[in-house]
């Protein structure tokens, strides 16, 4: 906490919080502390996996609505506690770790499908559902999100809000600050409000992409309609390999401006010869790239045809459809422990997003920053997000084990010093700090190098919305 | 903490992946982040470094129903299941079982089941006195069913004796180990108890297992205790399956559509699918929930019921919305202990029904 609590102003703090949550929705047991002071971020892993305790919070609260997450929220900004909001853990940031102690507020008893409407094609949840379930209420009424990413059986809602997440179909469907309507918000004052009841206005700058990425630190979202998708009447597949890269961008660049696939993954050589080897059984020097398209079967015959065609012109070798379904059905697989790096490497996914001017030249200077500067790091990328105008690249460092510092506070440094490196690489030509996990603890500090004097905006809206600075402290450099 | 090399392996990888989030019927219910295969495995983990204490993480280590959805989405094959049945050994080893475990244990120990029951119900002790004479062919009950729901265990003696079957029903049946399996795992007191039971048992030529607890317990884990059984034992479903086969149970429209809820210890750990589809379809129209088959999510027991009153109430009425959502008004569960704890959910939406409910009429 931010000031030296004494146990009685502890324990009448707690009372309020039980009062608000019922007394079985909130808690200080060691279980609980430990398991929401280690989510996905690589440096909490390894703290925990060296024995070492991570900063825990004082209290849990598991809320069941907005109602009482403005009454935990009244208590917090009362006492001045700081309000760490936590989904499902499954963040890559740090993002949900309660660095400062005081509340943790856990979504997931908010978990509630309140509608699905297959008239305003969407969901109206509780941002503590994980999005599988929403998927599986979909897929009741015959319907999709269409939002896949690997993540999708252990991430909430609101976690994939508050950190702009993406899925695999996202050429064609979107990212996930597409996929909402209306949003329900509890300001750090605890005030409820609702978002516009359509994203597209002119009433004013959209309120829900004030809210989207803003990590916890301006609020929290407690309820959002989320958009569902017919099921395509048809979904195919097929595998590319390019000779080189370039090719494969001017290809997919000239795909893009006659219609929009709904997956598109390029894979670098070195990702091409090692997971798409070992998953997807592609044993071939080159760029593989995975592409699908869907919808209604003329439209896909089309689609085919125009693929095939643009494809051809820029040398890619069509390698039919086997290895795209394969790729389909073992999606989530790479993320698994044993096919996914783990402990004891150090690892980590520097996303960024730049146009098509810019992402080569990002790829291939993040690749020589890193390798020249930590040549015990493989560097290993793909590019899974593509629009009219510009693609993401999810470029990763992997060290083995035997490089990583036994002792933690080495291998933090050692970690920090790799994800500066990369990340002002990615500034200095032209990218972002980050495109779909979000920021958190562990890039805050690159935030202002990014955004320069347009991080007042930011800072702006903090202070007015959470003057005691209560939520989500240090996080996305606020 | 005393654990094998290979539970170990699993919890270091399970501890930080998040992958079974969506599948936990415990975690779902409670919303509660500890109630999930990965914070099970980050708590061994750190006991296992020393850096919390066993007896911070065993509340959390008995929220598991072990129903293995978690194992069977792993695409890797990473086992929750098995670590946390090793750490519950290993806690009862110690000494530092929760009290409401031990109390469960004791029980399980002195009277053979955990309920601490000596008394069948009214009514049962009758319908069990009718067979006591020795066949070839045992119905073997089950706890659950003896102490807990008496009214299913006549049901259950009461559809075999339509079919004309020659059956007993033992007064002191014993127990299968079952129960202790889930309190303390592969502990010489579990093995003691199946080892009794298997030499009662194979006084007979066939089992029918009523409580597919039971079934899995003598169909699966016995081999693995390496504990004998020259019986041959069938669950319930199949046993019934073939007497409409065979003509000795005459099919019924009811007019009913339900859904079924699969008994994991059928579905998933002895790959019972069809034959309790079999019987549905002989007496209603049969629709599947989404999760059905092997994926099917479990609905509660008694058991847990004991110490986890209200997350086994939200745990069942989660399922019932699974059915509701369908459109289904009826759902029919071939388990015992299921069957209860969907029961006691206060709701007038789904109506539910045991295999035997719908032969009966």
């Amino acid at each position: 906490m931010q000031y030296q609590m004494n146990e009685f102003l502890f324990s009448m703090i707690l009372t309020e919080l039980e009062d608000a949550v019922g007394k079985e929705n909130c808690s200080t047991r060691a279980i609980d502390k430990v398991t929401h002071s280690v989510d996905y971020y690589w440096l909490s892993r390894m703290w925990a996996d060296r024995g070492c305790l991570m900063p825990e919070a004082d209290i849990i609260v598991c809320p069941k609505d907005a109602t009482e997450v403005s009454k935990v929220l009244k208590i917090a900004n009362y006492y001045k506690l700081p309000v760490t909001t936590w989904g499902a853990g499954g963040g890559t940031q740090g993002g949900a770790i309660p660095v400062c102690g005081g509340i943790l507020l856990d979504t997931k008893r908010m978990n509630q499908i309140y509608e699905v409407n297959t008239e305003g094609m969407y969901i109206e949840c509780g941002t503590g559902a994980i999005y599988k379930h929403i998927e599986w209420a979909a897929n009741e009424v015959g319907k999709a999100t269409m939002h896949y990413p690997s993540s999708l059986t252990c991430s909430t809602v609101g976690g994939f809000l508050a950190h702009r997440g993406i899925g695999v179909c996202s050429t064609k469907y979107g990212k996930i600050d597409d996929m909402v309507l209306q949003m329900e918000v509890v300001l750090p004052n605890g005030d409820i409000i609702n978002t516009s009841s359509a994203p597209k206005h002119a009433a004013g700058p959209d309120l829900n992409q004030i809210f989207i990425g803003s990590e916890g630190t301006l609020g929290v979202i407690t309820k959002a309609q989320i958009r569902i998708f017919d099921q395509p009447e048809d979904r195919r597949f097929r595998g590319f390999l390019f000779q080189d890269m370039h090719g494969a961008f001017r290809a997919a660049r000239e795909l893009l401006q006659k219609f929009k696939p709904s997956v598109m993954r390029l894979y670098d050589e070195a990702e091409t010869a090692t997971l798409i080897k070992k998953i997807v059984g592609v044993e071939r020097k080159g760029a593989f790239m995975n592409v699908a398209y869907e919808g209604v079967k003329e439209m896909v015959d089309v689609e085919e045809k125009i693929l095939l065609d643009t494809f051809r012109k820029y040398g890619a070798e069509d390698m039919g459809s086997e290895y795209g379904e394969k790729w389909w059905d073992e999606k989530i697989t790479f993320f698994y422990p044993g096919h996914m790096m783990d402990i004891p490497q150090m690892f980590g996914t520097m996303d960024t997003i730049a146009p098509y001017d810019k992402i080569e030249e990002i790829y291939w200077a993040m690749k020589e920053a890193i390798e020249t500067n930590f040549p015990q790091a493989k560097f290993i990328a793909h590019f899974s997000h593509w629009y009219e105008w510009g693609a993401m690249v999810y470029d990763r460092f992997i060290i083995d084990g035997k490089d990583v510092p036994k002792d933690p506070v080495e291998a933090l440094r050692l970690h920090q010093a790799v994800w500066t490196c990369g990340v002002r690489t990615a500034l200095a030509h032209g990218g972002v700090v980050n495109d779909h996990h979000g920021v958190g603890i562990k890039l805050g500090r690159l935030m202002k190098e990014q955004y320069g004097p347009a991080m007042q905006v930011f800072e702006g809206l903090k202070k007015t919305l959470d003057p005691n600075g209560i939520m989500n402290p240090f996080k996305l450099g606020l | 903490m005393v654990m094998s090399d290979k539970a170990k392996q699993h919890v270091d990888s399970c501890r930080f992946c998040w992958m079974c989030h969506h599948i936990c019927p415990i975690g779902n219910a409670t919303g509660h982040e500890r109630s999930t295969a990965r914070a099970r495995a980050l708590g061994i983990s750190l006991v296992n470094r020393n850096t919390i204490p066993l007896e911070e993480i065993m509340d959390n280590i008995y929220e598991c129903a072990t129903c293995g959805g978690c194992v069977h989405v792993c695409v890797t094959g990473w086992d929750p299941v098995m670590f946390t049945k090793e750490t519950r050994l290993h806690a009862a080893l110690e000494g530092k079982l929760p009290s409401y475990i031990q109390t469960l244990l004791d029980n399980c120990l002195e009277t053979g089941n955990a309920y601490g029951k000596t008394a069948l119900c009214d009514g049962l002790t009758a319908a069990i006195k009718k067979h006591e004479k020795k066949t070839d062919t045992l119905l073997f009950l089950g706890v659950d069913a003896r102490y807990m729901a008496c009214e299913q265990a006549k049901k259950a003696i009461e559809v075999l004796e339509s079919a004309g079957v020659d059956f007993t029903t033992l007064a002191d049946e014993p127990a299968s180990g079952a129960q202790l399996d889930f309190l303390i795992g592969a502990a010489n007191e579990t093995k003691e108890q199946m080892t009794a039971a298997a030499k009662v048992l194979d006084t007979f030529k066939t089992v029918v297992v009523y409580d597919p607890n039971d079934a899995k317990a003598l169909k699966q884990l016995y081999k693995e205790y390496g504990v004998e059984l020259s019986c041959a034992v069938v669950t319930y479903t199949t046993y019934v399956a073939k007497l409409l086969k065979d003509g000795k149970l005459q099919p019924k429209n009811t007019g009913k559509t339900v859904v079924f809820q699969d008994p994991f210890q059928l579905s998933r750990d002895l790959g019972e699918i069809e034959e309790p589809r079999e019987i549905i379809e002989n007496y209603a129209v049969l629709g599947e929930m989404l999760l059905n088959r092997d994926e099917t999510i479990w609905a509660g027991n008694i058991l847990m019921a004991q110490y986890l009153p209200e997350v086994i109430d939200e745990v069942a009425r989660r399922r019932l919305f699974n059915a509701e959502s369908i459109g289904a008004t009826t759902m029919v569960t071939a388990s015992v202990s299921e069957y209860w704890a969907l029961k006691h959910v206060k709701q007038d939406k789904i109506e539910v029904l045991s295999i035997e409910d719908l032969v009966l009429g």
